[in-house]
């Protein structure tokens, strides 16, 4: 049985009678006289408008906000006055470390301003007038058919924990429906461009799919952020880039360029989120060493996924041949030694330098780079 | 961690030796042959770009999939070629006439082309903020109007990860509903801190009543009680918050708001019907939920923290002329939003609850 509200409000004498008077005039305002603090918020930048950093003012801001929220248990927006007989959410999250970043605020009015549309916002037409060739196609098609599959994992990861966050980070939960939203869209262009190549939809990818599921069962969130912000999609927006590198097309570039910027959001999220962590909350360093011990296990296993690494090999060599296919193996080991650097460097600059230390991943690139100079 | 992968693959020399290969320039190319269907999506009218109704071609179109999905549990792109091995990702809702509607990708597609954002697109500027009876009102409007927005936005996120991915228009569409509800959310809460009175009160009758419709059981339930139920009515908030602007600001907060909530009430229209005309023996277990779940909007909407100061707004100020003129509003108000939510539920299926239903024996 779901839970049902204490009282039936049609069948509650007293909220009925108090209904009717209202409807009739009589108000008793008692809401009125509710101690608040009176506050006038005013944009400080007029061009930015109102945002949410306008309006971090006392009992009303985040920066004030405390490490433990033990009094906010219901959907009161933060800083209102509380009455008697607000429910318990059961909210699991809260403690602010578990889920805040440093500039939340900015990263969720980022999202909302340079919001796009993948309808219009890609030049459909003028890609409708190339016909890529068939290795080119196919292997254009393949790649955005993994990049439709793994897309929306962003989106229900961050969501299946939405709920259970405390209503007092608010910030948080807006961020994550903004989140959400940049997924779909990603999963929505990258299908729309897949069909309309011609090629269609290619072949579904096992071993990324078992990485989806290692991101949906995280225990935590702050795990879940870890491996997702920071992790998966760290490494598919330098994937991105390198992806808008070898594009087929103008139109194609644009598009890159586009999700980029959403995906640079959300890592720039899981950074800071992570930095967070490391600063307010240090215990949790060991875990998070843990946690990503197995994460770079799924990564490296990546390596199964030939439906992803050999169509980039394709796409960067630009064909077939003997040359193009060593060309392409060229550029993919940049990329794939860029991906991880870039890794590898953004957890440093968070706070955590010594990862390199411990990573069997680091290990093997380290291995990789050697056999390569050699 | 819940999920580990099957293998160490660190020490795995044949994944040591496939990597190796394949960067030597030996490609395997076993995916190569694997393609689905040979379709190419084109824009039907060039101006409107690419929709999704442009790519529903064949078996990647959102018309091929069945009533019930039963082998495909990972998030496979739906036309794509599987493979097996596929790992189950625990979707646990797997019926299409459980979710879907048929409005719904023109919905989502006119949620991206109407976005908007509160920060910019509200001229806060004009708001001076006072300590006037109309401020006093619109803090407390927009703090209740905050409380059931961060609901309105978990409902659908709550159940977007359960949802089989075949369903991607359709979860698409649950993601723009919530950053619709993030966007009310942000305007609410600023719309309350630039009046100079600060948020207002909580409501404890509201948020017993949003917790009573956020824990639905199954997802026609909460769709029924969250877009087609309480979206009626919050839609008719927001329509009576523009309607009363005295500034562009407020307005444009209104109209701008009523536009996505009336969105979500559609597809509530749309699901409902679809629905009930796949399952018509729902009707009764549906209508049993509306019976003893219909009390909620008068917990939201007859709440003292929305209701008085929808009738101060209506007035204008505390001299009791006024305020009679602002309760012949709120009368008006709340009979208008009852009749057409019956309307809406009349149109979805559901019957004429005006015969069924406790909310017209209140006699407001």
């Amino acid at each position: 049985m779901s839970y049902l509200s204490t009282v039936d409000f049609t069948e509650d004498r007293a909220f009925v009678d108090r209904f009717q008077r209202t409807m009739r005039g009589d108000l008793e305002l008692s809401w009125m006289d509710a101690p608040r603090e009176r506050v006038a918020c005013r944009p400080q930048n007029e061009r930015r408008g109102l945002t949410f950093r306008d309006l971090d003012v006392g009992s009303y801001g985040f920066t004030d906000m405390p490490e433990l929220i033990r009094e906010n248990r219901s959907f009161a927006p933060r800083g209102a006055a509380m009455p008697e007989g607000l429910p318990d959410l059961q909210a699991e999250v809260n403690r602010k470390s578990e889920v805040w970043a440093y500039n939340i605020e900015g990263y969720y009015e980022e999202a909302m301003t340079r919001q796009w549309n993948a309808t219009t916002d890609i030049p459909w037409g003028e890609l409708q007038s190339v016909d890529l060739p068939e290795d080119i196609g196919k292997a254009y098609a393949q790649l955005l058919t993994f990049l439709t599959e793994v897309e929306m994992i962003a989106t229900d990861v961050p969501a299946k924990w939405m709920g259970r966050l405390n209503a007092d980070f608010f910030e948080v939960k807006n961020f994550i429906a903004t989140q959400a939203m940049d997924e779909a869209r990603h999963a929505e262009i990258f299908r729309k461009r897949a069909l309309s190549t011609g090629w269609g939809l290619m072949r579904a990818s096992a071993q990324n799919e078992f990485n989806l599921k290692f991101l949906r069962d995280a225990d935590s969130f702050a795990e879940a952020s870890l491996a997702l912000h920071l992790q998966a999609e760290g490494m598919v927006l330098t994937l991105f880039r390198f992806s808008e590198y070898i594009s087929p097309t103008e139109g194609d570039k644009k598009l890159f360029r586009l999700v980029m910027q959403d995906e640079a959001r959300h890592v720039g999220y899981g950074m800071q989120h992570l930095k967070w962590v490391l600063d307010h909350f240090p215990e949790r360093r060991e875990a998070i060493h843990h946690h990503l011990d197995e994460a770079e296990n799924f990564v490296f296993g990546g390596g199964y996924a030939t439906e992803v690494l050999e169509p980039f090999i394709i796409l960067s060599g630009k064909g077939l041949k003997k040359e193009n296919i060593a060309e392409g193996v060229r550029i993919t080991n940049a990329f794939q030694l860029k991906q991880a650097d870039e890794y590898f460097e953004r957890l440093a600059k968070c706070g955590l330098p010594e990862r390199r230390e411990r990573s069997r991943l680091w290990k093997m690139i380290e291995l990789r780079k050697q056999s390569m100079a050699a | 961690m819940a999920y580990y992968a099957e293998k160490n693959f660190f020490e795995d020399e044949q994944l040591i030796e496939l990597v190796t290969s394949i960067l030597s320039g030996n490609l395997t190319m076993e995916w190569y042959a694997a393609q689905g269907a040979p379709l190419r999506a084109r824009p039907a009218d060039p101006r409107r770009g690419l929709t999704y109704e442009d790519c529903n071609l064949g078996p990647y179109g959102y018309d091929a999939i069945p009533e019930f999905i039963r082998n495909r549990y990972s998030m496979a792109a739906r036309g794509s070629v599987l493979v097996t091995k596929l790992p189950d990702l625990g979707y646990t809702v797997n019926r299409r006439s459980d979710v879907w509607s048929d409005n719904v990708v023109a919905l989502y597609e006119e949620a991206k082309a109407r976005r908007w954002a509160p920060a910019v697109d509200l001229p806060w500027g004009e708001l001076t903020g006072d300590d006037s009876v109309r401020e006093k009102a619109m803090a407390q409007l927009c703090t209740l109007l905050e409380e059931v927005a961060l609901v309105a936005m978990e409902m659908p996120s709550k159940w977007v990860f359960s949802i089989n991915q075949e369903f991607l228009e359709l979860k698409s569409f649950l993601c723009a509903q919530m950053i619709d509800e993030a966007r009310h959310v942000e305007a609410c809460r600023k719309r309350a801190l630039a009046s100079g009175q600060g948020l207002g009160r909580a409501s404890a009758a509201a948020e017993q009543a949003l917790k009573e419709l956020l824990s639905a059981e199954t997802y026609p339930e909460a769709s029924l009680g969250m877009n087609l139920l309480l979206g009626s009515f919050v839609l008719a908030m927001y329509r009576a918050l523009a309607a009363l602007a005295r500034t562009r600001a407020d307005r444009l907060l209104g109209t701008l708001a009523m536009q996505d909530v009336a969105r979500s009430v559609t597809y509530g229209v749309g699901h409902m019907r679809y629905h009930l005309a796949q399952q018509p023996a729902k009707v009764v277990a549906l209508g049993e939920y509306l019976d003893r779940t219909e009390h909620v909007v008068l917990g939201i909407a007859g709440c003292p923290e929305f209701l008085e100061p929808l009738v101060l707004l209506a007035a204008g100020s505390l001299d009791a002329e006024r305020v009679a003129a602002g309760s012949r509003f709120a009368r008006h108000w709340f009979a208008t939003a009852l009749e057409e939510y019956f309307e809406r539920a009349a149109a979805a299926g559901l019957g004429d609850r005006r015969r069924r239903s406790r909310l017209p024996r209140l006699d407001a």
